[in-house]
């Protein structure tokens, strides 16, 4: 455990180094969030104040809703990076003749990737509220535990995307099925309910749609854990179902690129 | 008990052909990369893996470090099996490859040691010390916080040896270790294999220089297209010229110790 929390504080170091040493990246991904957000503000402000999906304001809406879609989607993108580079330098086979276990090391680097973004979401949040002045009722508590539960279905996505890429060099194809699908599907721009009978079943079948809406009631209708508790055991179940398969599926992607030799193949 | 032991290893690499193959010309069909190789490296050996490119050598340590699984036959590291038992494995092994850059370009030196020194579980009391020492030990010191995007080649592997030396690794793997390195440093490098050899460490050295290999090693594998050769003990009564001699007939390679420019003749 402790040998963990050592390697996971060398990894989150490596990539906080990493991303304020690439200065310009670094103010622009907080120029880019910034952007999209006015963007959000914008549209909110010329369809007016007459729509109110689910009895919410729009622009309280579309915060919270493209937040977490950026979330998701930036962070499989930048761990799925981590993964190509240590591919075209060379460093992902040596990566896995160190003493940490392949399994391990991956989770690990996941959790860095996620955390750089989960801090991306909690800026762009802060800064809806704070510069155009979005309106919350946050219950904390309830608001945790929908972080808590997203990060762990966003871990489990890093991870499949992560497979792909050492399986078949295909980790991309995770990153735009997501980007594309989950516009349509997770409810960040309008409520599931406006979809066609058959996109809203297939929708309900996207853990992000749980995670949008248990987040929306949390914050901007400030819910307590109780009363979004059927959304947030939706969560866990979906969590216990993809992080295992996910971990199964790397396994087994990783043993067969060192049969085959293709470790470092991109 | 043997550190390494290759028992009957066969490592194939496919190379299945692209879809619309007639479009360009990709080649198919499989590599035999070892072909039943079977050795062995005791504590406190310096084994040479000898042979001109695409021999097998590079392989052969792959398979050591779990990088690589065998086809068939088994590897054994230090009484662990690479294919069950690869985390027992990884422990006792530290690699220097041949890529140059597997490093963190935005890290330094220093930075980038610390962060494999975790993950190769240097307890981080002795972290800081260690890092200093192998940064001594490969002539870094003054690039050592230096970020590594910067590096020549020969910065580069001197801090792919450091990396490996960090963990004190009870097996050293070395893929052409002195490729990029001047002759002063690679004078002060093999000093420092020696020490670690004094000290028991097993050296596995993959190189085609048949002149360092001879000066460096205690044992010669003769590696061509994947089979296993020859094997020679060095000083065991063959002279440096019928080993040599016994090399170059055998792989057909150029003798480098006969300089290549007077096969090409004067060109200026």
């Amino acid at each position: 455990m402790i040998s963990s929390l050592d390697k996971l504080r060398a990894i989150l170091r490596r990539d906080l180094l990493t991303a304020i040493r690439h200065r310009t990246g670094f103010v622009l991904t907080f120029a880019s969030l910034l952007t999209q957000l006015a963007a959000f503000y914008f549209l909110s402000h010329s369809i007016g104040p007459i729509y109110r999906p689910g009895g919410m304001d729009y622009f309280p809406f579309l915060l919270v809703g493209t937040g977490l879609y950026i979330f998701f989607v930036m962070s499989t993108q930048a761990f799925l990076n981590t993964v190509q580079q240590a591919q075209q330098t060379g460093t992902m086979e040596v990566l896995m003749t160190t003493s940490t276990a392949p399994a391990e090391l991956v989770i690990l680097s996941s959790i860095s990737a996620f955390a750089g973004n989960l801090v991306n979401l909690v800026v762009y949040l802060a800064a809806g509220v704070a510069i155009f002045r979005a309106s919350v009722h946050a219950n904390v508590l309830a608001c945790l535990a929908v972080l808590i539960l997203s990060l762990a279905i966003a871990l489990a996505l890093g991870i499949t995307a992560a497979t792909l890429q050492i399986a078949f060099q295909k980790g991309g194809a995770m990153v735009w099925l997501m980007s594309s699908g989950l516009w349509l599907l997770s409810g960040a721009m309008f409520p599931v309910q406006s979809l066609p009978r058959p996109l809203e079943l297939l929708a309900r079948l996207i853990p992000v749609n749980y995670a949008v809406q248990g987040m929306r009631m949390a914050l901007l209708q400030g819910q307590s854990i109780s009363a979004i508790a059927p959304i947030l055991g939706t969560l866990l179940a979906f969590g216990l179902l993809l992080l295992p398969l996910s971990l199964w599926g790397l396994s087994f992607s990783l043993k067969r690129a060192r049969q085959n030799g293709t470790l470092s193949f991109y | 008990m043997d550190r390494v032991a290759f028992e009957s290893v066969r490592k194939v690499f496919r190379h299945r052909p692209a879809l619309f193959n007639w479009l360009g010309r990709e080649r198919a069909g499989d590599t035999i990369a070892l072909n039943s190789v079977s050795f062995a490296a005791a504590p406190g050996e310096v084994l040479v893996l000898l042979g001109p490119n695409g021999s097998g050598k590079s392989t052969a340590l792959k398979l050591i470090s779990t990088m690589l699984l065998p086809d068939s036959g088994s590897v054994h590291v230090a009484g662990f099996d690479t294919n069950q038992q690869a985390g027992d494995v990884r422990r006792q092994v530290g690699i220097a490859v041949a890529t140059e850059r597997s490093f963190f370009p935005r890290l330094s030196a220093r930075e980038n040691l610390d962060f494999f020194a975790a993950l190769d579980e240097v307890a981080p009391r002795e972290r800081s010390r260690r890092i200093e020492e192998v940064l001594a030990d490969t002539g870094l010191q003054e690039q050592a916080d230096t970020l590594v995007m910067k590096f020549s080649s020969g910065m580069y592997q001197r801090l792919g040896i450091a990396r490996a030396l960090v963990k004190r690794p009870a097996i050293l793997l070395l893929d052409e270790p002195t490729r990029s390195l001047d002759a002063a440093t690679t004078a002060h490098f093999w000093t420092m294999i020696r020490t670690l050899v004094r000290q028991n460490t097993t050296i596995l050295l993959a190189t085609h220089n048949f002149a360092e290999a001879v000066s460096v090693g205690d044992r010669l594998l003769l590696l061509q297209k994947g089979e296993l050769l020859a094997e020679r003990s060095i000083g065991s009564g063959e002279s440096m010229e019928q080993l040599r001699t016994f090399y170059f007939r055998t792989t057909g390679e150029t003798d480098e110790a006969a300089s290549p420019i007077q096969h090409a003749g004067r060109v200026l």
